[in-house]
């Protein structure tokens, strides 16, 4: 079980686009301290491609994997090992593949030059949306035969995540500012991991302008220390429930 | 060795293997034969458990195999079309199954197809850069690497060259003497017929024919497999 995550990290670490996906990381994460004196600033920035590069990145790689790797899978499948580890070694395999290169590139220069409580919840956030991209991105492949569709899907649910939900969000708390809704938006929030990711890290800066909308109502309500134990617990749950998910659909379906 | 009991499966509403009873024990060697489309790769992929069923139980040693992975401790198997991952070189390959396959201990491999198709000299080539028929070598090698007591050859012969061929038959032949129990399909009825004693034959998800390969030529009357499985086709 462990060789074959193994492998797959190793595999995977040897792969020219997670090499590309790492060297742009860290060009990013080392360049931007480099260049800027003001560490507050980069951080800011850096949460930024954290936010929209992470899982961008980790869902379409993740997607191509898998489906790349399913004359491997079949391979793996006849030889006297569980499903369930097999689903696990991949999960894990990629995970820690995106892991990896995120620490490589953006964690290191964060803990070197800004060792901050800032900094590390951007590493968590980080950590968290590789985890959780790659899971969703294996949920559609596990659920879906065509290659092109899953990645399509895959992008949708990215730029739903990224750009469209603060959005409907707005408009929505808009519509219906005559009304208390305060909590039930508050309930909506946690449907989107990335704004979860945005404000764990945001409410630990003093640039509360970018905790967006959802952020804003999160902070209010639950305060620093309890919304960052809250919202990590979100993250948790929005790594292991689409896992689950994918768990199921492996066991039971035909190769 | 293996016996299947009501074995059904459908994919969306095509119905590819219809309530099927099979017993095969040690000994026999199975030319699975039958019509494209009949059911005869779902038939190994449901031993294998790459399939489930819809219906029914197949054992395994008298284990049923929805119970766990480790009765395919003793199956072999050499797919119809052999997929391997691209990048991997053909010794990681090799190396990675072994490890995963630690139960079996190092001086217990057998390694005569290995030795035989000179897959040695193949070690450092990617899987990807192999031809259709080293692919066919590389995956026979895995299949008997471990000594199984089944060994499953889903369209063994279609890639292999005259010598390959050969080879790949006397090792079946040679497992057969080993009391082994062999599972083979392939279009090529002159390959099964010099590897094979007992016919299965398979038609729309139904049995048609299961019988040993003697007695089904003293019924038709012929000595070679395709005129005995022509005739039996006409007689029914």
């Amino acid at each position: 079980m462990q060789n074959i995550s193994y492998s797959i990290a190793s595999d995977l670490l040897k792969n020219k686009a997670i090499f590309i996906y790492g060297s742009l990381l860290a060009v990013l994460g080392w360049g931007m301290f480099l260049i800027e004196s003001q560490p507050e600033k980069t951080i800011l920035a850096l949460l930024q491609i954290t936010l929209i590069v992470v899982p961008l990145m980790t869902g379409i790689f993740a997607t191509i994997y898998y489906y790349n790797s399913a004359e491997f899978v079949q391979l793996l499948l006849i030889q006297p090992l569980r499903r369930s580890s097999i689903i696990w070694g991949i999960f894990a395999g990629l995970t820690s593949g995106f892991v990896l290169s995120f620490l490589v590139g953006i964690g290191l220069p964060l803990l070197l030059f800004y060792p901050t409580t800032a900094s590390i919840h951007l590493i968590l956030s980080g950590i968290f949306l590789s985890v959780i991209f790659t899971g969703l991105a294996l949920l559609v492949s596990t659920h879906q035969q065509d290659k092109a569709r899953s990645i399509g899907f895959v992008l949708l649910l990215w730029i739903f995540f990224t750009f469209i939900f603060d959005g409907i969000l707005l408009w929505t708390m808009y519509q219906l500012a005559d009304y208390p809704i305060e909590k039930s938006i508050l309930f909506v929030t946690f449907l989107n991991p990335v704004s979860v990711a945005r404000t764990l890290v945001v409410m630990q800066t003093e640039a509360a302008a970018l905790l967006g909308l959802s952020g804003a109502i999160f902070q209010d309500f639950f305060g620093s220390l309890k919304g960052s134990f809250i919202a990590i617990l979100a993250l948790i749950i929005w790594g292991v429930i689409p896992y689950l998910f994918i768990k199921r659909k492996f066991l039971t379906r035909d190769f | 060795m293996i016996s299947i009991q009501n074995i059904s499966k459908k994919y969306g509403l095509q119905q590819v293997l219809d309530k099927v009873n099979l017993e095969f024990t040690g000994g026999q060697s199975i030319a699975l034969i039958g019509p494209n489309g009949s059911g005869k790769t779902t038939l190994i992929k449901l031993i294998l458990g790459l399939v489930l069923a819809d219906q029914g139980q197949i054992n395994v040693q008298n284990c049923d195999i929805s119970l766990g992975p480790d009765y395919r401790k003793i199956i072999g198997y050499m797919p119809q079309l052999s997929r391997f991952p691209e990048q991997m070189k053909v010794g990681q390959l090799f190396s990675l199954i072994k490890k995963i396959r630690s139960d079996i201990a190092q001086n217990e491999y057998d390694l005569s197809l290995y030795n035989d198709f000179g897959i040695a000299k193949m070690e450092g080539k990617s899987l990807g850069a192999l031809s259709g028929g080293m692919k066919q070598q590389v995956s026979a090698a895995l299949a008997f690497l471990f000594r199984p007591e089944i060994i499953i050859l889903d369209e063994p012969t279609a890639g292999l060259d005259p010598i390959s061929n050969s080879i790949l038959k006397d090792k079946v032949n040679e497992a057969r003497a080993q009391n082994c129990l062999l599972i083979t399909t392939s279009h090529i009825l002159n390959d099964l017929e010099e590897m094979c004693n007992h016919v299965v034959y398979l038609m729309d998800g139904k049995i048609v024919l299961n019988e040993e390969m003697t007695s089904i030529a003293k019924t038709t009357g012929e000595a070679k497999l395709n005129k005995m499985v022509i005739k039996f086709l006409q007689n029914r």
